[in-house]
């Protein structure tokens, strides 16, 4: 068992996808990697385009008009919603990390979620109504 | 074994993951929070509109204060190590090979520096814009 969760593999990787069988724990792991991805891309996406700032007012804001977009908006809020959860899945493993509230890790989960539901619905009010 | 101990006893560096590395994953997390917070506060709250800096003339003045510049250099500092050294954690979990975690960690360190260099550019670019 040991040697074979030592091989490389992928299908770890891909493992993280199967829903089965699912503990809140292994959730919490899945929500945490795969947020961490799409914020690390959106990082770098972010980087790029703040680029065309240096070359000058029309490159950067015929660019901001796309803001606009509902799409685009839907993807704005998909990488806010993205760093709430990491960022509270974050908290809680800081705080496990160095042994507060460690047995007590679900009702933390199931807590800062619960603050991540609530944070996500009135920054989208806030996008779409405000 | 090591999955029972990391959900009992809270994170810990993974295996291939230096005690260091790790460190720097957890205390950067917390510092993000803060710089995001600040960063997300300031774009979407001052500035011409009602929606922040929303236009480039807006972001030309905003970074004329010398703070800005900096602290947005210290969040893209911040928020590249924590990034990158969480993908590092994501392709240790695939078990990579010496050879390939090594390449992995030359790459991804390339990437940061390179990253890093480019923000402080932009970031001083814009800000010699409007001197």
């Amino acid at each position: 068992m040991h040697n074979t969760r030592n091989q490389p593999s992928a299908r770890r990787f891909l493992s993280w996808f199967n829903p089965i069988g699912r503990q809140t724990g292994s959730w919490a792991f899945i929500l945490n990697r795969i947020t961490a991805l799409g914020l690390t891309l959106y990082l770098f996406l972010h980087l790029i385009i703040l680029g065309r700032l240096a070359q000058g007012p029309h490159a950067y804001d015929s660019f901001l008009l796309l803001t606009e977009n509902p799409f685009i908006k839907l993807g704005e809020l998909a990488v806010v919603a993205a760093a709430i959860l990491h960022g509270l899945n974050g908290i809680r493993i800081v705080l496990t990390s160095f042994g507060v509230g460690v047995t007590r890790q679900k009702q933390l989960f199931y807590g800062f979620m619960a603050i991540a539901a609530v944070t996500i619905l009135f920054f989208a009010t806030r996008m779409y109504m405000g | 074994m090591s999955q029972t101990t990391s959900s009992t006893y809270g994170s810990s560096p993974r295996p291939g993951e230096t005690t260091w590395l790790w460190l720097i994953k957890i205390v950067t997390g917390p510092l993000l929070l803060v710089l995001l917070i600040l960063h997300l506060t300031v774009n979407h709250y001052l500035g011409s509109s009602s929606s922040g800096l929303m236009t480039y003339d807006d972001i030309i003045r905003y970074f004329q204060n010398p703070i800005i510049p900096a602290i947005e250099i210290l969040f893209l500092i911040t928020v590249v190590t924590h990034s990158l050294i969480g993908l590092r954690g994501i392709v240790l979990d695939m078990n990579p090979s010496r050879r390939v975690l090594s390449a992995v960690t030359w790459l991804l360190s390339l990437l940061g520096v390179a990253s890093v260099i480019y923000g402080i550019w932009l970031a001083l670019t814009i800000a010699s814009i409007g001197a």
